[in-house]
């Protein structure tokens, strides 16, 4: 189907009907990806699990960054719950790219056991409401959470009808938990309602907007870049400045834009992503609705994968040569700052857990280091991360991968064997590393810097930091442990995938 | 139909039962829902309550059968069946309860026939159902208590009574960001009374202390709300009466509440006031010393309170009972039961020390935006006049959301309930002497803190 056709549905496909998708697997990186190519691991699955997030929850990371809006969990009223914890880190956000500092705020909508015999529509209005008349919003996201969901609330008939008596624009996003084990379908459910209620059906042509943009004075290009809230605003900076360094100019989407901006997006000459996980399904869109091109390949993540993603933007739009020329300055400056790093962690094991496409793009900058990578954890596979994978495990192409939305129980059972002398864990899995008395180097750190050249360098200096003393983690497993029976860790650890 | 609320301060039922379950020794909980509720909850935790992580098994790592569209279309008993059964084999522990969410509720799982069949083979599994749409998390503590004790985690039958064994409770794991140590400080002073105390918490304890709790010659609910319905529960089954008290903070309430406990187990009167003498004459020991600093600078403040049941009206009392000030609103923050708010109004009624009658101004709201504007209307406005009247110096002791209005008013703030961002917490509690000493420490560390 083409992603116009799926925007004009009101909820987005699943990932698992859009993709080759898998959220349990060990084995190899190639066995990895010749599996998936070969569409074995669809359906494999696990007979004993463990909690992990779902699309409610992941949706919230994008949309409390909007400016000027508010955010309704339509659900019992824990859903939504872990927001507290974002205010600050938006409000840092917001403080960070010179915007007013906004409290999140955000409404649950409390059904209750009557709620869910009578359908909760009824008080799904009341709330929407009660937030135009007190917050007069730009836009309401009305998130629809499982319980909704199952019962059947026509939540988009009623944001329909409602509309009319309404300023605020009114944008469903239907991220029931239970559709899906791929979380990240997250991102195409907001993405969605932003396709189909924040951006307008006049063209803008993109080859026009890059012909204006030569004229300009400085003379860049306009790209858009597609930003999460797994990295900071000093990652966005050095981006910028890598774009600006091969005559481009950086606009950053969708996190931390107002409502009101996102036709902008239309001007841009080549849309950027930074992460396939995050926006294939909205740049696919934009193309086909706009024509304007886009790039998803790589992640700007160590030397060698920002100097290709930066080729790959520059083969784009006809930049290489300028590029090659900045992009060996950049390296040599880079190499020679790493240099004393390199030395120290000559040979030193590393165990990478997280997102689909940063693990891989990280292992690649741990072997920059001098790190040898033992193993990777990959919080879901498809299709996106076949190079990645193949790349990382160039030289070592029994390079164990294990696809598993954090599940623990897999994570300790690995690392007890691989014994790796550092891991980089997603956030929710470093604590486990560290009962086993493994120093944790976060995965994502915002406002620390990660990305680019700059984020390489970065990196060295807080690994190196972590790795001098390690007393918190090593009385840590003295005087703790994780709750498996000793015999786990002699089992394999894949014992309970299935299919 | 349900009202909405504006950024609510806890979780669903399913967060109370399974923040207690992560809590209590030896126990392991099994959530059967969606992959989301656990992390979700896990998520609220740690954003409300002081950055608590998961434990000995909470967080990421609590088992949770993930149920997704296949099973809410086909049910999801048999996948339950499978998580337990792994569950078993693989993670250590003594009892294993499995907590249910919405949809596998609405559904018509049936957990409970699920855990029997785990019983039938003698395994220690149980099941409570604790749908997030029953209720908030307060309602989802008691709600899971009722089920330990019910389904027979809580034993034995038919045994005698010791009469120095009591069991504590009233105190949300979790959504009281303090109950680690507001729990071991009551357990404290209980035990110079001479009694055994099961929190069930405890890192000296296991789950024993469950399976043993019937043996408890009372339950002491230090709470007027939470744990109540439990208690009642309890004493169904077993006999055992129970004492529902306010969660005393400060030595006025504290001595209170020893005298109360020593009445209700039948205490020799001088042993309780023997050790009221000698905690008493601790804390002065503490607070004499600060009396230069404190009376010198003038550190008495307008107060408003906004926390949950359980911690509003005690805070309240102690500032106006022991510590002096002046407590002018005291919001509190959950829905309740028109007898629970006729113990609040009582409560704060009472206020012994304040001249004049000055009660404070009560409010049950839950919602961000009306307490603001409440707070903000009953305080009196600066226009600038030469002569006008204020309320100040004041403090608003509430949670990280009552910062704005603090500021709204020209208060300091200091966060002592859900969500709580701005401090990490450990052993942290507001309860008995010690919690109060601490409580006057951060009050008066928000004072000086910018020097
Ligand atoms: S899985 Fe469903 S009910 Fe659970 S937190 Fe996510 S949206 Fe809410």
């Amino acid at each position: 189907m083409a992603f116009v056709e799926y925007v004009n549905e009101k909820a987005n496909p699943r990932r698992d009907d859009r993709l080759r998708t898998c959220h349990a697997y060990g084995g190899t990186a190639c066995g990895l990806v010749k599996d998936s190519q070969g569409g074995c691991l669809v359906n494999k699955d696990r007979s004993f699990s463990q909690t992990f997030g779902c699309q409610m929850s992941l949706s919230m990371f994008m949309l409390q960054t909007i400016p000027d809006t508010v955010s309704i969990l339509h659900g019992p009223v824990g859903c939504g719950g872990a927001s507290p914890g974002r205010d600050y880190r938006v409000r840092e956000g917001n403080r960070a790219r010179g915007l007013k500092e906004q409290r999140v705020i955000w409404y649950n909508t409390n059904l209750n056991e009557s709620d869910v015999i009578n359908g909760g529509e009824d008080s799904l209005e009341k709330t929407i409401l009660a937030i135009e008349e007190r917050h007069h919003p730009k836009a309401i996201f009305i998130v629809s959470t499982c319980v909704p969901g199952i019962i059947g609330d026509d939540v988009d008939a009623l944001a329909a009808q409602l509309q009319e008596r309404v300023k605020a624009k009114l944008i469903p996003l239907h991220c029931e938990g239970f559709k899906t084990k791929i979380v990240a379908t997250a991102y195409d459910a907001v993405y969605h309602g932003i396709a189909r209620h924040l951006i307008d059906d006049q063209e803008d042509a993109p080859a026009e907007a890059a012909g204006a943009a030569q004229g300009q004075a400085d003379g860049l290009i306009p790209v858009n870049v597609f930003n999460f809230s797994s990295m900071g605003r000093i990652d966005e900076v050095e981006l910028a400045r890598l774009l600006k360094g091969i005559g481009l100019e950086a606009n950053f989407f969708p996190n931390y834009v107002h409502p009101d901006a996102f036709n902008h997006l239309k001007k841009a000459a080549l849309n950027i992503s930074v992460c396939a996980t995050h926006d294939d399904y909205f740049l696919e869109y934009l193309k086909e609705k706009f024509g304007t091109p886009y790039l998803i390949g790589t992640m700007p993540i160590g030397s060698r994968n920002t100097s290709e993603w930066l080729l790959a933007i520059a083969g784009k739009l006809g930049k290489e040569e300028v590029a090659q020329q900045f992009i060996t300055a950049e390296t040599k400056e880079l190499e020679a700052a790493l240099a004393p790093y390199q030395e120290r962690f000559q040979g030193k094991r590393v165990y990478i857990s997280g997102g689909e496409i940063r693990v891989p793009a990280t292992g690649m900058l741990m072997q920059e280091l001098g790190f040898k990578v033992i193993g990777l954890r990959a919080h879901h596979y498809d299709e996106f991360g076949d190079d990645l994978y193949l790349k990382v495990a160039e030289n070592d192409p029994d390079m164990e991968v294990n696809v598993a939305t954090t599940q623990p129980f897999e994570l300790v059972n690995l690392l007890n064997r691989a014994k790796p002398d550092l891991y980089i864990g997603h956030a929710g899995s470093n604590v486990y590393a560290a009962k086993l008395g493994i120093p944790g180097f976060p995965l994502f750190n915002t406002p620390k810097s990660y990305y680019g050249y700059r984020g390489a360098y970065e990196v060295a200096l807080q690994v190196d930091r972590l790795l001098r003393n390690q007393a918190y983690q090593r009385k840590l497993k003295e005087h703790t442990r994780n709750p498996y029976h000793e015999s786990w860790y002699q089992q394999d650890p894949y014992h309970y995938i299935t299919g | 139909m349900a009202t909405f609320i504006e950024r609510p301060r806890n979780s669903c039922a399913l967060g109370g039962a399974l923040t207690t379950l992560n809590a209590l020794q030896g126990v392991i909980p099994i959530i059967h829902a969606s992959n989301g509720c656990g992390g979700n909850i896990c998520g609220t935790i740690m954003a409300g309550s002081g950055y608590q992580g998961g434990g000995y098994i909470g967080a990421l790592s609590v088992p949770s059968s993930n149920v997704s569209e296949k099973e809410i279309l086909f049910g999801g008993e048999e996948r339950l069946e499978e998580q337990v059964a792994a569950t078993l084999e693989l993670v250590d522990g003594q009892v294993y309860v499995i907590v249910t969410g919405c949809m596998t509720e609405i559904i018509g799982d049936d957990a409970k026939a699920v855990a029997r069949r785990f019983q039938q083979q003698g395994k220690p599994v149980f099941a409570a159902e604790t749908a997030g749409f029953k209720g908030n998390a307060y309602h989802g503590y008691d709600l899971l208590l009722e089920a330990l004790i019910r389904e027979g985690v809580v034993g034995p039958k038919g045994v005698e009574k010791e009469p120095h064994q009591v069991n504590l409770w009233g105190i949300v794991p979790g959504h009281d960001p303090f109950w680690r140590g507001d729990l071991l400080e009551i357990k404290r002073l209980l035990g110079l009374l001479g009694l055994q105390v099961s929190t069930f918490i405890a890192p000296d304890e296991t789950a024993d202390n469950l399976r043993q709790a019937s043996k408890a010659a009372g339950n002491i609910i230090v709470s007027q709300s939470y744990g109540v319905a439990a208690a009642k529960v309890f004493e169904e089954e077993y006999g055992t009466p129970f004492l529902a008290v306010d969660l005393p903070v400060g030595p006025t309430a504290t001595a209170d509440f020893l005298r109360q406990v020593g009445r209700f187990l039948g205490l020799e009167t001088t042993k309780v006031e023997e050790v009221i003498r000698r905690e008493d004459g601790q804390y002065y020991w503490f607070i004499e010393r600060l009396a230069d600093f404190y009376t010198d600078l003038d550190m008495q403040h307008y107060a408003v309170v906004v926390s949950n049941a359980n911690y509003s009206a005690p805070i309240a009392r102690f500032l106006a009972d022991d510590l002096g000030w002046l407590p002018e609103v005291v919001v509190v923050t959950e829905p309740l039961a028109e007898e629970q708010k006729a113990h609040i109004q009582e409560a704060l009624a009472g206020l012994a020390e304040l001249k004049d009658g000055q009660v404070p101004k009560v409010l049950f709201e839950t919602d961000p935006y009306e307490i603001h504007n409440a707070v903000v209307a009953h305080w009196p406005k600066n226009n600038g006049e030469k002569y006008a009247h204020k309320l100040s110096p004041a403090f608003v002791i509430g949670s990280s959301f009552e910062k704005d209005l603090a500021a709204a008013i020209g208060a300091r703030h200091l966060t002592v309930s859900f969500p709580i961002l701005d401090r990490v917490l450990l052993d942290r509690g507001y309860s008995g002497y010690n919690g109060a000493l601490h409580l006057v420490e951060d009050l008066l560390a928000v004072v000086v803190g910018g020097r």
